[in-house]
């Protein structure tokens, strides 16, 4: 479907984004908060830092799926139970400048919370989401989304999209929900001309010869799983931590647990975020715990970014941002490790075959 | 998020105290003495103010700063820990180990915002029913002065504070020529152990895949050693890696920088590696980078390798070493001693407000914890659950208690290496609260220094340690 693309000056994209944020939804973007740049919402469009490139140091993921939320709450008075349900999200969000890494993240997020049976919380929070994108110049040192199938300008998961333009940006709408956060808001816009357009390409091809990581095979997603057992892995994922920074950080990383907090007369069935990198994450309650090393835990975390998939996907869970090896206390790199795997159990295989 | 505690009213800053507000007040105390004293008050029908509810413990040094911390987070507006005089404790010494964790916590609370005029300490014993009253009294009148507990949560205005920057320089840069020296001796030194065979396993660095990091890696042959490199990149402590080595080594060389080794030393003498075990590889360090600027930790330090190390690494060559370790000390000045001094000079509430903006940020994905060589028990106290000590929602509440309790369970023990706050992604200053502990630590007790056989203040007493604020 063609849709309009708009060439909007800085000032007319930051009384866009102030008009967003007078119209009453929770408009969330980048600002600064400490010397980090952070997703948060936002008051006014003043403190919103839109650059062309550059990410926030994690990801927006906790507007939709939150670090933790209560799935029902209970009091107890007298000899009654009182059992309350959570607030369903209503108001409007608009998610203004996440990348398209992140965008694409969300729509592995879906994949999980929207498939089978609905997590009702996420779905009313989706459901109230609309998505602006902003498209990047230049790539970060750690950015691999090239590498993954992933593109800096890609519109998957985008309501609209932003596209830095050497004077301002041009804003292209994908879908109806874009189409109505335009709005009014264009009558004084101009149409963007096809060289505007033609930058869309151009962005791309800069941004994937800045990315000079290894590209991830699409066939490697069999190999690592065929090479479970391959002795690499203990030898690859010595350094872990053990710490969730990689999980946490990351735009498709959907794990949670579930505990009760609770004094003698109130309390809440709480879900927060988990990881797999944590030993507890997968103990039993006997004591038993199938993933007891660490090696195992980071091997289930590769595996599960670029081996197992659900019926009908065909893509890797990981969207290449990055943050994950930008931050990793030890200095883990998942784009090397997956290569070294891959290219390890396929030597394995080979030899054996000889 | 929580909506446990009923109790907390919500407040910022120095707002409005609620009509008809009484203060909540919690005290712990011990069965042997206050508890005892409490019953003689009310035996001999003295009357004191209400607002105190009781939690009876054996001894006041089986009260865990948690529980304290815990009484806050439900909505406690004060809280009294009341147990025996000093030698009167029922099992000799609970109450003197007692006193030292209540004067570092209580200047850790401090630190964090926490008005001092809610938190008190008393001896009471058992036949002090009138000094009980008298005490409650006093307890009351100072929680109502200061109004209710602040929120657990970040103001959304607020400007945030000016702080001081971090002055000094650090070692000096080394020429390229003197870190190729440096790179080629570290190997030097590694290979030698390796063919010696006085070690099977060398923790060194590699070449990361970001430009300029340096990461972990384990060299077992003298060959790899050419992968081993030395730079202002070599950021890890690799003390945490020193016991995951020493699983399939029988003995282990660790590359280090001197503000690593108080994590070796710290190690050794909590028992967790054995000193004979463990070679150390000490390097002249051009100090490390934290992003594109020197670490903060590096501004005060020279550089220069220590000499209890085994080998000790300089431009020059590669020599023996291994000084008794009471001929050295740690670095004693830091160059963020400023900034914790100004945030002293701060009213409570905005020391609140500067951490609870921080704790809001935190993700609770334990990096600090990770990454810090003394965070070895396998079980954390984050993971226990029967009871839930650290509540488990990631929120200003959980999250404010999960880093006070780590800094707390490392007071005395931290060496200073800043790894924590290094690995922390939400860049919280964890060091400013480590250094704070640290500094009051040794202007109370005296610093264990680098000598592994030197007990740390916190498992230690004295009778005489000082108690001004006891009432």
């Amino acid at each position: 479907m063609n849709r309009t693309a708009w060439k909007l000056t800085e000032t007319q994209m930051r009384e866009w984004l102030q008009g967003l944020v007078d119209a009453g939804s929770s408009v969330v973007a980048p600002v600064e908060e400490d010397g980090l740049t952070l997703f948060s919402p936002i008051a006014a469009a003043q403190p919103a830092h839109l650059e062309a490139s550059g990410k926030t140091q994690w990801s927006p993921k906790e507007f939709l799926f939150p670090r933790s939320e209560a799935l029902y709450r209970y009091s107890l008075k007298g000899d009654t139970v009182e059992i309350r349900d959570p607030e369903v999200a209503e108001t409007q969000q608009v998610l203004f400048g996440i990348r398209c890494c992140d965008a694409a993240g969300l729509m592995r997020l879906d994949e999980i919370f929207l498939s089978g049976t609905k997590d009702p919380l996420y779905a009313a929070r989706r459901a109230a989401t609309t998505v602006v994108t902003a498209a990047c110049a230049a790539a970060d040192a750690e950015c691999f989304c090239t590498a993954v199938g992933g593109s800096p300008v890609a519109t998957e998961g985008s309501d609209a999209q932003l596209v830095p333009l050497a004077d301002g940006w041009m804003l292209r709408v994908l879908t109806d929900k874009g189409e109505a956060l335009v709005g009014e808001a264009s009558g004084s816009w101009t149409e963007a001309a096809p060289d505007d357009i033609a930058r869309i390409d151009g962005l791309e091809k800069i941004v994937t010869e800045q990315i000079t990581r290894n590209p991830i095979q699409r066939e490697w997603s069999r190999v690592l799983e065929e090479g479970f057992e391959n002795a690499s892995w203990d030898q690859l994922a010595q350094h872990c931590l053990g710490c969730s920074i990689c999980a946490y950080v990351c735009p498709s990383c959907s794990c949670f647990d579930m505990n009760h907090e609770a004094d003698a007369w109130c309390g809440e069935q709480c879900r927060s975020w988990d990881a797999c990198t944590f030993g507890l994450f997968t103990h039993h309650a006997s004591g038993h715990n199938p993933r007891s090393t660490r090696q195992q835990r980071y091997r289930q975390r590769v595996l599960h970014k670029f081996s197992f998939a659900g019926e009908g996907e065909d893509h890797f869970r990981c969207v290449g941002c990055g943050r994950c090896i930008a931050l990793c206390p030890a200095g883990l790199d998942i784009g090397e490790i997956v290569t070294a795997a891959a290219t390890a159990i396929q030597e394995e295989g080979a030899d054996a075959a000889r | 998020m929580s909506n446990v505690a009923t109790n907390a009213v919500p407040r910022t800053g120095a707002a409005a105290v609620p009509d008809g507000w009484q203060p909540h007040i919690v005290a712990l105390v011990c069965n042997w003495c206050s508890y005892a004293g409490a019953d003689m008050a009310g035996t001999t029908r003295l009357q004191y103010p209400a607002n105190v509810r009781m939690v009876r413990f054996p001894c006041t040094g089986r009260m865990s700063p948690l529980m304290i911390l815990r009484a806050f987070e439900q909505g406690a507006d004060g809280v009294l820990v009341s147990g025996c005089h000093p030698g009167d404790c029922h099992y000799v010494q609970g109450n003197l180990v007692a006193r030292r964790r209540f004067t570092i916590f209580r200047s850790l609370l401090d630190f964090l915002g926490v008005d001092l005029r809610r938190l008190h300490f008393a001896w009471v014993s058992a036949a002090e029913g009138h000094k009980w009253a008298k005490v409650v009294s006093q307890v009351t009148a100072s929680v109502s002065e200061v109004g209710p507990l602040p929120r657990f949560s970040s103001a959304d205005a607020w400007d945030g504070l000016d702080m001081p920057a971090v002055e000094g320089t650090g070692p000096g840069e080394l020429s390229v020529a003197d870190l190729e020296a440096l790179q080629t001796n570290v190997r030097r030194a590694a290979a030698e152990l390796l063919t010696t065979d006085r070690v099977q396993k060398v923790v060194g660095y590699r070449a990361g895949s970001m430009s300029g990091r340096m990461v972990p890696v384990m060299v077992t042959t003298a060959a790899d050693t050419s992968q081993l490199e030395w730079g202002d990149g070599c950021v890890n402590n690799l003390a945490a890696f020193a016991t995951t080595a020493l699983e399939t080594a029988a003995n282990v060389a660790l590359v280090v920088k001197t503000c690593d080794l108080g994590a070796v030393t710290g190690l050794i003498r909590e028992g967790q590696i054995d000193r004979d075990r463990v070679r150390l590889i000490g390097v002249q360090c051009p100090g490390v980078l934290h992003g594109d600027e020197l670490a903060d930790k590096c501004r005060s330090c020279s550089g220069a390798p220590h000499p209890i190390c085994d080998l000790v690494v300089t431009v020059d060559g590669v020599r023996e070493s291994c000084a008794e370790p009471d001929e050295g000390s740690a670095a004693t000045e830091d160059a963020r001693d400023a900034q914790i001094a100004h945030l002293e000079t701060l009213p409570p509430d905005e020391r609140w407000q500067f951490w609870q903006r921080q704790f809001g940020r935190c993700l609770r994905c334990y990096a600090c914890r990770a990454a810090c060589p003394l965070c070895y028990c396998s079980s954390c106290i984050s993971e226990k659950h029967r009871p839930q000590w650290i509540p488990t929602a990631i929120d200003n509440r959980g999250n404010g208690a999960w880093n006070v309790i780590r800094a707390i369970h490392l007071a005395g023990r931290c060496s200073g290496c800043d790894e924590c706050a290094r690995a922390c992604p939400a860049n919280i200053r964890l060091d400013l609260i480590n250094r704070k502990l640290a500094l009051e630590v040794e202007r109370q007790y005296g610093s264990a220094g680098l000598d592994p056989n030197q007990k740390t203040a916190l498992i230690d007493f004295r009778m005489e340690d000082a108690e001004e604020f006891i009432l």
